[in-house]
């Protein structure tokens, strides 16, 4: 009798709390989402309109969040460039969702030799320091779209590899699996039908705290002058333009600062909530 | 108890550094140096180590002007041949004599093509070069060379050294290597050896900080006593205005430009070169992004040097003239999507720069916006340094490139190897046979007035077919704090012998 | 135990091999040619064609790959094409700085984040708790160049409190001048070495601090934990004997990875700080197109990343019995 009132006490309130993270986090993610969606009908200005009269002037009732270092509106330049981050970090984390998962179903199943060799195919990637492969990749595809999500696919594949390869070799002995390989289902079917569905729930976890990363590696991109060419709104580079001038015209490099670190927050906590729903196991392991 | 000894300690260390820094200087640098052979130096660093460790013939002021170092004197008894008189006397810092044996090695060494100096390309006019006695060098040029003069303040090296000048260096110079920690610091000290005695600074402290803020920061906060160019126009404009700091501002030996590709179909025409240049504002880039550290240009002749003409002028900001050039030469809007087109093909640019740079990334993209807005279908590529000038512009596979020239000592530097038919360093194919004798005159002419009529000639010229486009001339900007060791005089190369009390 | 580990050090080796091969792929296809960056502009096509032969770069790919790793298993990897020293050299100089940084950022995050983590698990759903886990998030969220430019902005420029710049002296070394009675260049290299560490430790420090609460939730439930409550053991006494030591079992295993991480992200720090470091040396060769050195910094953090991997999982075994290593 007391155990319970014990532990109804202590879990009460952080059901609330994780409950409060899903909601948080997927309010503000999906008003992102929102935004980019819409950004051609919520922009107040052309995102090429230079004044540079103007440049550096704070928010105002012309221009909702000031203007930056060319005198062009902030505000709508961040939406667009919200299309642009989060454009790259789907692409980016489908792909690296796709391929992880089908490296860590394969390794994880058949076992043995197969399993050895895609595991040193992984500790390959990840021996590498992240920064130069992606910087490598981006040097050799050139500027892009497609070549910038691609070389954030490079370096985060492996995550979804060893989690999805510890998931199937955890389910591989349950009963049901078992069963059907009795019964002589093949390989790709008891994949598909059995394991995978078992392991979407850390795959989105990982994906949707995947988001968060990929869009700050973007910006790293384009602060580093490897990302997409100007004159495209990325966020990159309104931070990388911003952290110039940081000294005496502070406001675009929080601004640009801050609507990373929201967004990325934004997916971060969606993913927490997510996890303590989807993966009860991980209920409070944060 | 401890905590005054503490205090004591500290006291007594804080002392014992004032006095020794009176004598010492820690100049912040953005890149380290590759080398310390003056023959293979090629970054900013390196020559300006060089500088002090080494001493050449003649010894570059301020203004230009070569003045006897190494050499006493020297005289010209005709066109292509050039004698001179080394001091009595001279030792190197490890003690061995210099003489002519050591003049002769090191340009022999330039010269031969194996190995590999990155300019010898400034020295090639030389034909030989032999000791005529111990104290005296003569050269023999294949034909005149006007621009030798201020190129022979190459560090002199010891012709019988057996370590590697590049990590040991020994030369003949107001200071010696101290310390190298690579990537971090170059610690230099005073040399008694030096022909003139040592200088009144004893330590010099070389730190690299490749980010320009952050060196900017440092030197604020007083971990810096010395910072100068490239800095952002950000920190010049507030460093310049800050009362506690002592600041030169001058006029440099650089300049940033377009080098337009006159090998592609769209650019080899100067009517169509001109048209674009028209829409360069480079009264905006170089007042509101380069926030008027540097200038605007009017031709390719600089304005510290003495060829300078104020009344060469290239093709100024005219969107309207740029559209009527435009469609003059048949580019018209046909099918209203704003825009221009010819024969069903579209007016599209690629405009390129290099990504170390914001300044001249934010150039790049201003223009874009200027080019977009007058019809025209301009693209930015940004790639890094290597990338950019290694394997594209150097490959001549650009349009209209954004980059740079340092150390334009003469206007030969500026010129002839990058405009000539067939140069060297003529990556956009430029030809004009005119341009090509006026400058071989102005570099074979030994009459400064004689080369001046014919860098002006030239410059005319460039400026209406605008192979180059000068956007602007770099300012040297140089930040030094208060109560400095020694009197400073800056010199627009950037070396530190104005900076350690030596004539600079 | 010695087979376990003697297996995985052999399995560095084709990991080795591979990173060494892809390496030279991705380097061979950047374009920038070593050679005609390290002449400068003013250099002739044929000044750079003699330099590219001396320096072998003219010979096919597979002869210069041949030739890496014939002298990789002697022990050299190579002379840097731009600053004229053995690769091995140059990285063995400048491996104590980041090693140092990285140690000292995870000290920090480790303390920080341990500390925070317990805090919040002693009353979960509280204020404290609530207010902790939403530092933790932002500390996750915040993107660690932006995080590094407003402490060096505030710390170093606008408040004065510490250098913005480089590194004092070797820790190790200052540690023992201290000890001898000279207190001073110790102080001098924690200054330094303050900002780059925090703008490190940050990130870890937060994700730590959340893995330990959540792991603590988890023991502060267990049998044994409710155990000695009901033998009536104090609470404080509870969390700190008994909970926290089982609880760091997990975190274990997580700061060896983000050690891992702070390597990597002390590349754009140290850049920032001027912090004399692998990371910095990283991003000038990478500028530069050092084949040979490129190739040495990308084997040697393999080799350490491989190493972290070893002891946090040997660790784990030796801390955790039920664990078997296979």
């Amino acid at each position: 009798m007391a155990d319970t009132k014990l532990r109804a006490r202590r879990f009460r309130l952080p059901r609330r709390l994780r409950n409060a993270a899903l909601l948080i986090g997927a309010a503000i993610s999906s008003t992102i989402i929102l935004l980019a969606v819409f950004a051609p009908f919520l922009a107040t200005h052309d995102l090429a309109a230079m004044d540079m009269v103007n440049r550096f002037s704070g928010p105002s009732v012309e221009h909702l969040l000031g203007t930056d270092n060319f005198g062009r509106d902030i505000w709508s330049r961040l939406i667009y460039g919200a299309r642009i981050s989060l454009t790259i970090a789907i692409i980016a984390v489908v792909c690296s969702a796709i391929i992880g998962t089908i490296v860590g179903l394969v390794s994880g199943y058949f076992g043995g030799w197969v399993d050895l060799l895609l595991m040193r195919l992984t500790d390959i990637f990840l021996g590498f320091p992240p920064l130069l492969l992606v910087l490598a990749v981006v040097a050799v595809l050139g500027p892009g779209l497609f070549n910038v999500a691609a070389s954030l696919v490079v370096v985060s594949w492996t995550e979804y590899a060893r989690v999805v390869r510890s998931t199937t070799l955890s389910l591989r002995e349950q009963n049901y699996v078992q069963a059907a390989r009795a019964l002589g289902a093949s390989p790709w079917r008891i994949l598909l039908r059995e394991i995978l569905p078992n392991s979407l729930g850390p795959i989105t976890v990982l994906a949707s705290l995947g988001l968060g990363t990929a869009i700050v590696w973007e910006s790293a991109l384009s602060f580093l002058g490897f990302g997409l060419p100007p004159p495209a709104p990325t966020w990159g580079w309104s931070l990388s333009y911003g952290t110039r001038f940081i000294r005496d015209e502070p406001w675009l490099s929080v601004v640009s600062g801050a609507a990373i670190m929201v967004t990325v927050l934004g997916f971060n906590l969606l993913g927490d909530g997510l996890r303590d729903v989807l993966d009860p196991r991980h209920k409070n392991r944060g | 108890m401890f905590r005054l000894r503490l205090l004591a300690a500290t006291a007594a260390m804080a002392l014992a550094t004032g006095i020794a820094g009176a004598q010492e200087l820690v100049i912040g640098a953005d890149v380290d140096a590759g080398t310390l052979d003056p023959r293979l130096a090629r970054d900013t660093t390196a020559y300006r180590s060089v500088n002090l460790i080494y001493s050449g013939l003649v010894h570059l002021t301020s203004d230009l002007e070569p003045v006897p170092d190494l050499a006493e004197s020297w005289e010209s008894p005709d066109p292509k041949t050039l004698v001179f008189t080394l001091r009595e006397g001279l030792t190197f810092s490890d003690g061995s004599a210099l003489t002519a044996e050591d003049v002769v090695f090191t340009f022999e060494t330039i010269l031969n093509p194996d190995f590999s100096a990155p300019q010898r390309g400034l020295f090639t006019p030389i034909e030989s070069v032999e000791a005529v006695d111990e104290r005296t060098v003569r050269f023999n040029l294949a034909s005149p060379y006007a621009p030798l003069l201020s190129y022979l303040d190459m560090g002199i090296v010891p012709s019988d050294y057996d370590g590697d000048l590049s990590t040991d260096p020994v030369g003949a110079g107001p200071m010696v290597l101290s310390n190298w920690s690579r990537g971090s610091e170059i610690v230099f000290s005073a040399s008694d050896s030096y022909w003139a005695g040592a200088p009144a600074v004893k330590e010099v402290t070389l730190r690299i900080v490749g980010d320009n803020a952050a060196r900017a920061q440092a030197f604020e906060a007083g971990d810096l006593d010395v910072i100068q160019s490239p800095l952002s126009p950000g920190d010049i404009k507030r460093l310049a205005a800050d009362e506690s700091f002592n600041s030169n501002l001058a006029a440099g030996l650089g300049v940033t430009y377009l080098n337009m590709n006159t090998s592609k179909p769209l650019l080899a025409d100067p009517a169509m070169r001109r048209a674009f240049a028209m829409l360069v504002d480079q009264s905006t880039i170089v007042n509101a992004i380069y926030e008027g550290v540097d200038e605007v240009a009017n031709s390719i002749i600089l304005p510290s040097s003495w060829a300078y003409d104020a009344s060469i002028t290239q093709p100024t900001f005219d969107p309207e003239g740029a559209k009527a050039a435009f469609a003059e030469l048949g580019w018209s809007d046909s099918d209203g999507d704003g825009v221009l087109d010819r024969e069903g093909q579209k007016l599209s640019i690629t405009l390129s720069t290099h990504s170390e740079d914001p300044n001249r990334i934010q150039a790049v993209e201003f223009l874009q916006a200027t080019m977009q807005q007058a019809g025209i279908d301009a693209q930015v590529q940004i790639s890094d340094w290597p990338s950019f000038s290694t394997g594209y512009v150097q490959k001549g596979e650009h349009e209209i490139a954004l980059l740079g020239w340092l150390n334009i000592v003469d206007p030969d530097r500026l010129t002839y190897n990058q405009l000539t038919t067939g140069a060297g360093l003529n990556w956009g194919g430029y030809s004009n046979a005119e341009v090509d004798k006026l400058l071989e005159e102005g570099r074979t002419a030994l009459d400064q007035d004689a080369r001046t009529q014919a860098y002006q000639k030239a410059a005319a010229i460039i400026a209406t077919e605008v192979p180059y486009y000068i956007i602007s001339y770099q300012g040297y900007h140089l930040f030094y704090k208060k109560d400095m060791p020694a009197d400073v005089t800056a010199n627009p190369r950037g070396t530190f012998r104005g900076m350690i009390g030596m004539p600079g | 135990m010695t087979a376990y580990v003697i297996r995985r050090l052999l399995l560095f080796v084709p990991m080795a091999i591979g990173i060494v091969i892809v390496t030279f792929c991705l380097l061979l296809l950047i374009p920038g040619d070593p050679a005609a960056v390290l002449l400068g502009q003013e250099a002739t096509p044929e000044a750079i064609a003699t330099l590219r032969r001396t320096l072998g770069l003219d010979q096919p790919a597979y002869i210069q790959l041949f030739i890496y790793f014939g002298n990789v298993v002697q022990g050299d990897l190579g002379q840097s094409i731009f600053q004229n020293a053995p690769v091995s050299e140059i990285i063995l100089g400048r491996i104590g700085a980041t090693l140092e940084l990285a140690i000292v950022a995870l000290t920090m995050s480790a303390a920080i984040g341990i500390t925070l983590g317990v805090i919040a698990a002693m009353r979960p759903g509280g204020i404290v708790d609530a207010s902790a886990m939403v530092l933790a998030q932002l500390g996750i969220s915040m993107p660690v160049y932006w995080l590094a430019l407003l402490l060096m902005l505030a710390f170093a420029v606008m408040l004065g409190w510490l250098p913005a710049i480089g590194r004092g002296e070797p820790l190790l070394s200052a540690f023992g001048m201290a000890i001898a009675g000279n207190p001073a260049p110790l102080l001098d290299s924690l200054s330094h070495i303050a900002l780059p560490a925090a703008s490190l430790a940050v990130n870890s420090a937060a994700i730590i601090s959340r893995l330990v609460r959540a792991s603590m939730l988890e023991v502060l439930n267990e049998d044994f934990v409710r155990t000695a409550r009901a033998k009536g053991v104090r609470r404080r006494q509870v969390i700190w004997k008994h909970a926290l030591r089982n609880a760091l079992l997990p975190v274990i295993s997580v700061i060896g990875l983000r050690f891992g991480a702070l390597l990597g992200g002390a590349i754009l720090t140290e850049t920032i700080f001027a912090w004399p470091g692998l990371g910095q040396l990283t991003i000038a060769a990478i500028s530069q197109r050092d084949l040979p050195l490129i190739q040495g910094i990308v084997l040697t953090f393999a080799m350490i990343f491989a190493t972290v991997t070893l002891i946090v999982d040997l660790l784990y075994a030796v801390v955790d019995p039920r664990i078997r290593l296979k």
